[in-house]
């Protein structure tokens, strides 16, 4: 049996490393400016967004669709039919900060510098 | 609770059952309910999970069978009351995860140290969600959510841990069932 203390610390001392690891990658900003639309772990389209026209598509995943809108300079899933609309409500992203996600369709819209994926540096 | 009050001895394994059938039924309403309130934060994963607080009360006064069972029951009823089956991987996924955590981890614990098991539980649930996304999506990118899932979960984990600890005193009746 350890003491009460030796809890509230180990759990203090885990909360401030999260809290801390949260806010490195939040104030990290990748550089990157070519977003991949992943569909079920494989890349279906690159756009350089630097250079990209403003447009909107639908990708069509396994159980729904994403409406993905890209302007210049960034890229959002404008409309999707999951329960949850996570996606959706995370807005526009245009760095390698933190991925869109649509795990019920298993969609991921990441920004990485082209060949060299952005977030190694803090994921791995 | 009139039932309380028979005198009628039932079969242990009889009274086994209705416990954990009230409790998984207290689980499930919680679920439910939570799962109306909208997303605080828009990141999949970040919520009260309020339902835990009958998990952690079950790890520490029921035990690992009793409590694995309620917990099964219930992520597989609130992912159909919910609608959303998606969930239900990460839920067994995560579910699994802190089980194995929070029963040896209850062994060492006294009563009054139930929140460190709702937090560790949490801790290893968030990490179990982020492994199932990560094997479902093919992502490896996706760990950059596990340390905003890790201050949520540690958080939310000792606010239901300090509920099912007060719970656990005002909650005698139910053991007394055994």
């Amino acid at each position: 049996m350890r003491s009460t203390r030796f809890w509230v610390l180990a759990v203090a001392g885990l909360l401030a490393a999260s809290l801390l690891a949260a806010v490195l990658v939040y104030t990290s900003s990748p550089g990157g400016t070519v977003a991949e639309i992943v569909l079920d772990g494989e890349v279906i389209r690159t756009i350089d967004l630097e250079t990209a026209q403003a447009e909107t598509f639908v990708v069509q995943g396994e159980s729904g669709t994403n409406t993905v809108q890209v302007e210049p300079g960034r890229i959002r899933v404008q409309c999707a039919d999951c329960p949850d609309q996570v996606c959706v409500h995370q807005g526009w992203i245009s760095d390698g900060t933190v991925p869109i996600v649509c795990l019920p369709n298993r969609l991921v819209i990441r920004i990485t510098g082209g060949s060299h994926p952005g977030l190694d540096g803090v994921a791995g | 609770m009139i039932f309380l009050r028979t005198k009628e001895v039932l079969p242990v394994e009889v009274r086994r059952l209705t416990r954990m059938a009230l409790l998984t039924a207290i689980a499930l309403a919680i679920f439910v309910a939570e799962a109306q309130l909208p997303a605080p934060v828009p990141i999949y994963g970040v919520k009260l999970g309020l339902a835990n607080i009958v998990t952690v009360w079950a790890v520490f006064l029921l035990g690992p069978a009793d409590a694995a069972m309620i917990l099964l029951a219930r992520v597989v009823l609130g992912c159909l009351a919910t609608g959303q089956m998606m969930a239900l991987l990460f839920s067994l996924g995560g579910g699994a995860l802190c089980l194995l955590v929070s029963i040896p981890l209850s062994r060492v614990l006294t009563r009054k140290q139930m929140w460190v098991c709702s937090v560790a539980g949490a801790v290893a649930h968030n990490i179990g969600q982020i492994l199932v996304a990560v094997a479902v999506t093919r992502t490896p990118e996706l760990v950059v959510y596990l340390p905003v899932l890790l201050v949520s979960g540690i958080i939310t984990g000792l606010f239901t841990g300090l509920c099912a600890q007060l719970l656990a005193g005002r909650l005698e009746f139910l053991l007394r069932l055994k």
